[in-house]
């Protein structure tokens, strides 16, 4: 499903890009219908709209607000709430009708754990006009219970690899194209280190950090749990889960010198010249040398996004206070990105980044929240999206992201992206932390086989809500 | 000291009073409205299955003990009882021990050095709890702490937080830095009320520091002790804020987890609210028996007083 | 009777007396006097070491936010903040979240330090000065009180002032702190009010005043350091809480202090932490604190120590 809808958004980009941004108010008449109807009913709604982490732009923030009350005369009050939190925080505000949120971005993977218990409201009937079969599948199936629709994909975000040119030259190694040989080309840069740097990576992967692990698992045909007479299994065990986990034990302990009980916040850091001791010549002011004196990895799997702390540190102009301030600026000499290959030439399965969207059951303006997911799956808003870099929900837009290095990276890896069960219980065994134990166990050299049967043992009851 | 406890009214009047109860009514109303509904939630809870389901509207299930049951099997459970009171024993000890030596300390240096140590304990002191724990945890972080770079290439990218037991150290000098301000202040105002007289006379009479120490001004704080003493032992038995923020930095969850930290993840995270509610009972009864030594000491000198 | 704590000095002077021999021995002569002032300045310099240790943490919170993060970020941490500036001072205020979350913090503090003085000292006043049924049973409630775990309470917390409208309520939040501080700030005061004799207040009377203007002309000035230790405390308390608020505020505009420093190093954790910009914040989320303390602290210590030698 998710393969179909991806190719079908790369055969028809190229005329896509005309029919979305070429006319404008065309596009802009066939997706956000104007039902009059259903617009008097949220005439003068004022909703609340909960967004997790800073991912949404400001300018997409406002034209929120600003169509919303076009449309409805209501005000759309956005408050932010930080991942860590979220949780908590859904626990006890989506049942309580006087405070919850009428719309709620919600984590793809905490997804099935709400819509199981009933906090979203049912929006099957809305399911064709917000885009029906356009829509990223993986994400529309976590928000399913059964047959009905409850929450539907937000945006994506799915993780690529960010590499230094010069220290893979430096290695002799090329570009990996299959996932053998990136797992093999890693491990040779760390035995190379031809920087001489201490603790260098050749691939920078943290020991809890599962959530890009799993990629192993997904590109060997491994699962990490399936359903069996409507229960979930865990299957950590399988054959081809185990090949994918000794695959990444290997690179965990010969390529990867991270901490056993790192995650996945922050790698950029780890691939920046934090600190370069500059020689310059006395009489010339020329530079003599650079020597790099931090620098922690030659790769970094990381979300599109991460771009933007990746590269040389200058002084760029900030927009609003017209003052100079330090960033980072992307050297294409010095970067570069590829998506993490499989072995079949296809890029490899990843995890699928990105979130849900859906509208509090117990919230009391249904209508108006109804009226601003129309707003949200729009054609205008899902090209936002894109120009902003978040993989939009409607893979019709996936041209939005434009063409650039990222972009092509971004699309590549989504166009093959799995994401975690959609079981009752999977944000429970997200917050015990199983995951970061078995991989952060794993990394420093534990018995996979052994290791694997414990934690299946352990994440199968919570995945059918009985931990 | 114990005296000074002795209400000498009271001995006077032994006849039936409305004015006290006038006087604790007002706490007792805000102490009722603030708490009853949530303790009896949790006392009621602690019997039951409650999960998410329950929190969005289903009916709870009453499963009579079996919370407990698990409490009491659990060797998960177990470990982490016993680490936090372990935790909480040293971290309540070392604090009390640094805090009294700094109170005397203050208590016998010029003054200008005493408004410094005032003033760095004060600042210390005032941190606010999370925003002592973001400097913190920098100035440990494995690539880019501080304390890394003091100590040398050896030290380079080393993890503090990955090992259960140099995590606890580094909580403990975490949360002894944080309340050792609190029991000096506490400790140096009793000393305060030792007059240097019966200090200086003791000197005439040949008592050396230490003597001094353990036989004037121990006896004398001894109130004061107690009491910071027993507040120490509630409040690390309950760590939280810290321990999950070092957690969250970087370290293995299970084997550095609290009861703090396990009660909070077991309801918030893992939406067993039940089990919360049981280890939270639990907690209650532990820190009661933990205490009761104090307690009965404390009750003792003030209904002699 | 005033003179009760002196009694008890003398009483430990009694057991230290076992050895009147050494009395005439160490009579302290002149080179005495000199090792004492030795010692004397060799402790004051250890005292001025130690609280360098306890203000390190402080001092690199408040030198790190003046750097930019380029800085910072560099393998050589840098100890003192030349070339700084207040750029991340003006970012964070840029945001204009901050002002909203102090007045929130404000706000909440100043009801539940209020509150929580008044109910406290009153009840300190009920069972220090008189015996009556229940002080016993009322005593320990408030010290078993301190002993609730709070980590698994607020679903009911959430519950109780979701029936009663006050979630991302000032007003809601403040009452459970005043709740959580009483217990607490009554053993503190019991002690402070059992330490002014009773006497004074009766020899007032004595003098033609009335109870009430006997209690506020005599026992209260006595009390203002216990008063104020106490607000101290209930202060920080209140102030630095955030499991509580996490759960009770969710709306932004009702963040407080340490609700809107931890979402902001979420969000910058989330991008590139920006390290200055964080300390930044933390500072200013401290400064309140200090400012307030370095206010009540000579008031706390002077008074308690002249309430002493008086009593």
């Amino acid at each position: 499903m998710k393969r179909t809808a991806a190719l079908l958004a790369m055969v028809t980009s190229g005329a896509l890009l005309f029919s979305a941004c070429g006319s404008p108010s065309n596009a802009g008449n066939s997706a956000a219908p104007s039902n009059s109807s259903s617009e008097s009913a949220a005439a003068g709604q004022n909703i609340t709209l909960w967004l997790a982490g800073s991912d949404t732009p400001t300018a997409l923030r406002e034209y929120l607000q600003e169509t919303y009350k076009k449309k409805t005369g209501g005000t759309l009050k956005i408050e932010e709430q930080t991942w860590g939190d979220l949780v908590t925080k859904l626990t006890t505000a989506l049942p309580d009708p006087n405070n919850t949120p009428d719309v709620v971005e919600v984590g793809n993977t905490q997804s099935p754990t709400f819509t199981n218990v009933g906090g979203f409201s049912d929006i099957t009937d809305m399911y064709q006009e917000l885009g029906g079969d356009k829509l990223l599948q993986s994400f529309v199936e976590v928000g399913k219970v059964g047959d009905k629709n409850y929450t539907l994909p937000y945006y994506y975000g799915s993780r690529y690899m960010f590499y230094r040119k010069d220290i893979y030259k430096e290695a002799g190694v090329s570009v990996p194209k299959t996932l053998d040989e990136f797992n093999s080309t890693v491990v040779e840069i760390a035995k190379k280190n031809p920087k001489k740097i201490d603790n260098f990576s050749g691939f920078f992967i943290g020991g809890q950090d599962w959530r890009n692990g799993i990629s192993w698992i997904f590109a060997n045909g491994g699962d990490l749990a399936k359903q069996e007479n409507g229960k979930w299994v865990s299957t950590m065990s399988d054959p081809n889960t185990i090949k994918g986990l000794t695959q990444l034990q290997n690179i965990y302990q010969n390529a990867s010198k991270a901490p056993a009980t790192a995650k996945d916040q922050s790698p950029w850091l780890y691939i920046n010249d934090t600190d370069t001791d500059v020689e310059k010549d006395a009489t010339t002011e020329e530079v003599t040398k650079e020597t790099p004196t931090k620098l922690g990895a030659a790769t970094i799997m990381a979300p599109g996004w991460a771009h933007w702390s990746i590269g040389k540190l200058t002084k760029v102009k900030d927009e609003k206070t017209g003052k100079m301030k330090d960033a980072r600026e992307w050297d294409g000499k010095v970067f570069g990105v590829y998506p993490l290959p499989g072995n079949d030439g296809n890029p490899a399965p990843v995890f699928a980044g990105g979130s849900n969207i859906g509208i509090s059951a117990k919230s009391k303006n249904q209508e108006g929240s109804r009226e601003l997911l129309r707003i949200i799956f729009s054609d205008e808003y899902q090209t936002l999206l894109g120009e902003n870099g978040m993989g939009p929900a409607n893979s019709d837009f996936n041209s939005t992201l434009g063409s650039d290095e990222f972009a092509k990276a971004l699309i590549d890896s989504a166009s093959n992206s799995k994401l975690t069960p959609a079981a009752v219980g999977w944000a429970q065994v997200e917050d015990k932390k199983l995951l970061e134990e078995l991989f952060s166990k794993i990394s420093t050299g534990g018995d996979i086989a052994a290791l694997t049967k414990e934690y299946d043992a352990k994440v199968t009851p919570i995945l059918n809500g009985e931990g | 000291m114990s005296s000074i406890a002795a209400p000498p009214l009271a001995q006077k009047k032994r006849k039936f009073h409305i004015a006290p109860y006038m006087l604790i009514l007002p706490a007792i109303i805000v102490l009722l409205a603030a708490l009853a509904y949530p303790v009896g939630w949790q006392i009621i809870t602690s019997f039951q299955e409650y999960g998410l389901k329950q929190q969005f509207g289903q009916p709870p299930e009453w499963v009579g003990g079996a919370n407990y049951v698990k409490i009491f099997t659990d060797p998960q459970i177990w470990a982490v009882i016993l680490r936090s009171i372990a935790f909480c024993l040293v971290n309540a000890a070392l604090t009390v021990i640094i805090g009294v030596a700094l109170a005397v300390l203050m208590n016998s240096i010029v003054k200008g050095a005493r408004l410094v140590l005032q003033v760095g304990l004060l600042l210390a002191w005032a941190m606010p709890v999370v925003a002592a724990m973001t400097v913190w945890l920098w100035l440990f972080n494995w690539y880019s702490g501080v304390i890394n770079w003091v100590l040398g290439p050896a030290f380079a990218n080393h993890n503090w937080l990955e090992d259960p037991i140099s995590f606890y150290a580094v909580a403990t000098i975490i949360v002894v830095w944080m309340s050792v301000p609190f029991v000096a202040f506490s400790v140096y105002a009793g000393l305060t009320q030792v007059s240097g007289e019966v200090l200086e006379a003791a000197q005439l009479d040949g008592a050396n520091g230490w003597q001094r120490f353990t036989q004037i001004i121990l006896p004398l704080i001894r109130p004061v002790l107690m009491i910071v003493l027993l507040l120490q032992i509630i409040w690390d038995l309950r760590v939280f804020t810290q321990i999950q923020m070092l957690q969250d930095a970087g370290a293995d969850y299970n084997s550095t987890d609290l009861l703090g930290t396990f009660i909070y993840r077991t309801g918030a995270g893992s939406a067993n609210y039940g089990m919360a509610a049981a280890m939270s009972v639990f907690v209650l009864v532990l820190t009661i028996v933990l205490s009761a030594p104090y307690v009965r000491s404390l009750l003792k000198e003030d209904n002699n007083g | 009777m005033a003179s009760q704590t002196l009694a008890a000095p003398e009483r430990a002077i009694e057991n230290v007396n076992v050895k009147p021999a050494t009395r005439a021995v160490t009579n302290p002569g002149q080179r005495g006097a000199q090792r004492r002032k030795l010692f004397k300045g060799l402790r004051s310099i250890i005292a001025i070491l130690l609280a360098l240790v306890w203000v390190f943490p402080v001092y690199w919170m408040i030198s790190s936010s003046l750097l930019p993060t380029a800085v910072l970020e560099s393998g050589t941490p840098r100890f003192f903040p030349w070339g700084g500036s207040l750029d991340n001072y003006e970012a964070v205020f840029e945001m204009g979240t901050f002002w909203p979350a102090l007045r929130m913090s404000l706000t909440v503090t100043i009801i539940a330090v209020a509150a929580c003085l008044l109910f406290a000292f009153l009840a300190a006043l009920a069972i220090s000065r008189y015996h009556f049924k229940g002080r016993t049973s009322f005593v320990l409630a408030v010290l078993f009180i301190q002993m609730l775990p709070a980590e698994g309470l607020f679903i009911a917390q959430y519950k109780m002032l979701a029936s009663l409208n006050l979630i991302n309520n000032a007003l809601g939040l403040a009452g459970l702190y005043t709740a959580s501080v009483i217990p607490f700030t009554v053993w503190m005061l019991r002690g402070f009010v059992a330490g002014v004799p009773a006497d004074l207040e009766e020899s007032a009377m004595v003098d033609g005043c009335t109870r009430t203007q006997a209690f506020f002309r005599i026992t209260f000035p006595l009390l203002a350091p216990g008063l104020v230790a106490s607000g101290v405390y209930a202060f920080l308390q209140a102030w630095n809480e955030f499991t509580v608020a996490l759960v009770i505020m969710q709306s932004e505009e009702a963040r407080t202090l340490p609700l809107w420093l931890r979402a902001f190093v979420q969000a910058s954790a989330s991008r590139a932490t920006d390290w200055g910009q964080v300390m930044a914040a933390s500072t200013l989320v401290a400064v309140p604190v200090i400012i307030f303390f370095l206010l009540v602290q000579g008031r706390m210590t002077s008074g308690l120590v002249a309430g002493a030698v008086k009593g």
